[in-house]
């Protein structure tokens, strides 16, 4: 199939998203039904909160940041401004069923994306701690076998290996999967190979579906599966190359902004494909750190620290900007540099966890994320 | 497996169907390491009669000037493009440009055939594992240096000393362009005086130093600092040239006149060593304690104090036995090559020849990466399963572009992807998709491939294990037998059930 060839050529080279699906209900599963389902996008890079949620009421952001902040933010309330990209998100913001948390992000200060993209994945108390991740405890403690959709497992939903995933492939001169075949091979291996060789045996059984992969098509996809009797009960999408050393831009047509554009996509792609339910259903950003204030030498910005965190759903009935504003003056900012991070993003994580797959607070504050102390924020959230 | 095998396996790409074994396999696999290596390839498949590898035509190995040349005459000719220009507009128009001047496709085959056809096949392996310790994925359209980096920055230093290595790959366009340091310069260099003079914005972009410090030298185990950071990427501020468009707006440059202005800002055109002294920061610097002198020589301190850091000797001994000997290795693995490092200074032929060592005295089977595997089930089999260089341009109904197949694999150097590069254990590799690769290539490879030797030769000849031989006879159907052989527990390097 050619066209399909081309359309995932472009998707993997120019967006570089993937979609993970995960926590597919396997027949016969008597639990009942969880309250919602619960989806990740992967900012990968480190997304500039500051640029994508801009405080204009902050005297010290223009001074700042002049040349990183859109003119044509569109204003959220009398200090907090949106980035023009988020033009869906917008709309779902004055229908309620959208809100941020700003200033924000894990307890991680070093500034480097793989460690950091390790905890965020992971949620564990250091960079890799964890050999599986936050997601992944959770759908387990949920008692819910997963489904991913990659070539890949992310390490976010490592923790269960009922996990699986599916990625259409497109080789030529390949043909149709034996499932005799597969299940010979196997028998043949040990416990991990025979394991991941069994997935793909299953997967022969089944049709190959054909899924677009443009960023926004993948997400309606994701939401589809999720809002049939019996789906999968999470997914995890990434977006990359948010990591704008140089050449940052400011507006919708700038690199940062086009990223976000693709974000506003995804949000719409969910919103259609989950149908009614929508209702039930959560979808959170998740970065590794923001970043600096100031612009760097060459247009762009460094590694920092907070960030904003962009929340979707008809879980959310009203929406809010969720922050303890901590300042953009000199003194104010992380080691003279970076936004500080007033809300551990842990507890919005949890927030949501809790909201789609009803889990105690404790528990996840626990078991999840090793922090009995986590601060619950549910209500700030959700009430 | 027998030795010859079980050592190819871990080590090497797999002895070519055709090839005599050596007697005494330790011995030749140190001495690989000082392997003669022409690109060798094929012009056009032939499935009739054998071809016999040559080398790459001169004509299709661009040297570097020529390489910066084409990438910048790509870019004039897409703002050709932009501002509509007469014979640049036209799909025709756009796809001649690419067909001319990128490289990226080329370079990807010659990669392909390289490691098929290759006679220094230890040396592709470690040149693999080098190319991935100093990622530079496909970003800012750097895609006509990345296989140049890869050939003449590891694969021709591979005998040399590390410290020569980090410092050429350092000052690679491929690794200044993808870290985006072309365009740093220190906060009180010259530029950045101007600059503030006019209201511009320049300065220091700290990406490459940082990346310097945590993935390619000390790592985050070092704890430096952010003021450690800085002055790596304040050393670092001045090296590089974007091989693009080097004027803004609608400045049109011929190459003539862009290597003129070449000149005029760091005094070669030569983007191997290009230093623009107007945006170097001016003092001496402190990176992890040690002081390192201003000017162009500055970076050769900081690497060469870098490449001999206890942390970095760690660091990268710990990655070598992971990716050749264990995916968990012990301290013994570790410490021998840790040993070799220091006894030799960095140099390479004794470091890699540690790793040998403890490679060979380690019977743990070694999971093997995608493209790795897939060159080996090809050089066992005797299958062409690559185009020819001539055949760049034409369609094949049953064999797919070097490009293509990389993508489908899922790995490529040339992919835009992190700077962390591949994983190198098995952990992230384990998913059925990437197993159903497998299974999809060692079909596509039998079918399109024609393979010259059968499974049970292939069998005999490596001295298969019993699974893999009970394995291969349960099926019945020659195709059949040949994907399970390859995806047998013994071909991927996993434990037997």
């Amino acid at each position: 199939m050619p066209k399909l060839n081309l359309t995932r050529r472009e998707f993997l080279k120019v967006s570089g998203t993937s979609l993970f699906l995960a926590g597919l209900p396997l027949p016969g599963f008597t639990k009942d039904k969880p309250p919602g389902t619960i989806s990740v996008i992967m900012l990968e890079g480190g997304m500039d909160g500051l640029t994508a949620v801009p405080p204009f009421g902050d005297p010290n952001l223009s001074k700042m940041r002049n040349s990183l902040t859109p003119d044509n933010y569109l204003k959220l309330n009398s200090f907090f401004g949106l980035h023009p990209s988020f033009q869906y998100f917008s709309g779902l913001m004055a229908k309620n069923n959208a809100s941020i948390v700003h200033a924000t992000n894990f307890p991680y200060i070093l500034r480097s994306h793989f460690e950091g993209q390790n905890l965020m994945q992971g949620g564990g108390l250091s960079p890799f701690s964890e050999t599986s991740g936050w997601l992944g405890r959770s759908l387990e403690l949920a008692k819910l076998p997963g489904r991913s959709l990659s070539l890949d497992m992310p390490l976010i939903l490592r923790g269960t290996d009922r996990n699986d995933n599916f990625y259409p492939a497109s080789i030529r001169s390949s043909s149709n999967l034996k499932t005799k075949l597969i299940d010979m091979i196997s028998m043949f291996h040990s416990k991990e190979g025979s394991s991941v060789f069994k997935k793909v045996s299953k997967k022969s059984a089944q049709k190959d579906s054909i899924v677009p992969r443009d960023p926004a098509s993948l997400a309606k996809y994701a939401g589809k599966a999720m809002s049939q009797e019996g789906g999968p009960l999470s997914s995890v999408i990434k977006v990359t190359q948010f990591d704008t050393h140089a050449n940052q831009g400011a507006d919708e047509f700038g690199k940062h902004g086009k990223l976000l554009k693709l974000v506003d996509e995804i949000i719409a792609g969910y919103r259609e494909g989950l149908g009614d339910a929508w209702d039930n259903s959560i979808i959170l950003t998740l970065t590794e750190f923001g970043r600096t204030v100031r612009v760097n030498g060459t247009w762009g910005t460094e590694h920092g620290y907070g960030s904003a965190g962009l929340l979707a759903g008809g879980s959310i009935t009203k929406s809010r900007v969720i922050s303890k504003w901590p300042g953009l003056a000199e003194n104010e900012q992380f080691e003279k540099r970076d936004l500080m991070s007033t809300i551990d993003y842990r507890s919005v994580c949890a927030a949501c966890i809790e909201k789609s797959l009803g889990l105690d607070h404790d528990i996840i504050a626990d078991k999840v994320f090793f922090t009995p102390e986590l601060p619950r924020v549910y209500d700030y959230i959700f009430s | 497996m027998n030795e010859q095998f079980r050592i190819a396996h871990k080590l090497g790409l797999m002895f070519l169907h055709d090839t005599p074994l050596p007697k005494d396999v330790k011995a030749w696999t140190i001495s690989q390491l000082h392997a003669k290596s022409p690109a060798l390839g094929i012009k056009k498949i032939q499935i009739s009669t054998k071809t016999e590898p040559k080398e790459w035509p001169k004509s299709h190995q661009p040297d570097l000037l020529e390489r910066d040349n084409m990438f910048s005459t790509y870019k004039y000719n897409r703002k050709r493009e932009e501002m509509g220009l007469d014979g640049h507009t036209s799909e025709a128009a756009k796809r001649d440009n690419e067909r001319k001047n990128l490289l990226g496709k080329l370079d990807q085959l010659k990669f392909a055939h390289r490691n098929v056809y290759g006679d220094d096949q230890v040396k592709l392996r470690f040149t693999a594992f080098w190319a991935n310790h100093f990622t530079t994925g496909n970003i800012w359209d750097n895609q006509n240096h990345i296989g140049h980096a890869i050939d003449e920055a590891i694969l021709a230093n591979l005998n040399g000393n590390f410290a020569h290595m980090l410092y050429k790959m350092t000052t690679h366009s491929s690794m200044l362009t993808y870290l985006d340091n072309c365009w740093s310069c220190g906060e009180n260099s010259q530029e950045a005086i101007w600059a503030r003079k006019d209201g511009f914005q320049a300065g220091l972009n700290d990406n490459l130093g940082r990346e310097l410090l945590e993935l390619h030298t000390v790592s985050p185990t070092a704890k430096y600092t952010e003021s450690d950071i800085k002055n790596a990427a304040n050393v670092l501020a001045g090296w590089g040239i974007w091989p693009g468009r080097i004027t803004g707006d609608d400045e049109l440059l011929s190459t003539e006149q862009r290597h003129k202005k070449l000149y005029e800002m760091g005094g070669t055109i030569n983007s191997w060593d290009f230093f623009k002294k107007t945006h170097a920061e001016p003092g001496t610097k402190k990176v992890l304690g040690k002081v390192i002198p201003a000017g162009k020589g500055g970076l050769k301190h900081l690497t060469d104090f870098l490449s001999s850091h206890e942390h970095t000797i760690n660091y990268i001994s710990f990655k070598l036995a992971q990716h050749f000997v264990n995916d968990n290795p012990s301290k013994a693995d570790v410490d021998y090559i840790k040993k070799a490092w220091k006894t030799g200074n960095g140099n390479l032929d004794q470091i890699h020849t540690a790793v040998i060592e403890r490679a060979i005295s380690s019977k743990e089977p070694k999971f093997q990466w995608p493209m790795t595997w897939l060159f080996q089930v090809v050089r066992l089999s005797g299958a062409t399963y690559f185009k020819g260089w001539d055949e760049l341009e034409v369609y094949n109904r049953g064999v797919m572009d070097a490009r293509e197949i990389f993508e489908e694999l899922g790995q490529s150097f040339w992919h835009e992807r992190q700077p962390n590069g591949y994983p190198l254990d098995k952990r992230e590799w384990l998913s059925g998709e990437m197993f159903e690769r497998r299974i999809r290539f060692a079909d596509a490879i039998y079918t399109a491939g024609y393979p010259t030797s059968n499974p049970d030769e292939i069998m005999d000849r490596i001295g298969a294990n019993e699974t893999t031989r009970n394995l291969v006879n349960s099926l019945s159907r020659r195709k059949d037998q040949f994907i399970a052989l390859m995806c047998s527990p013994e071909l991927m390097g996993l434990e037997n059930a």
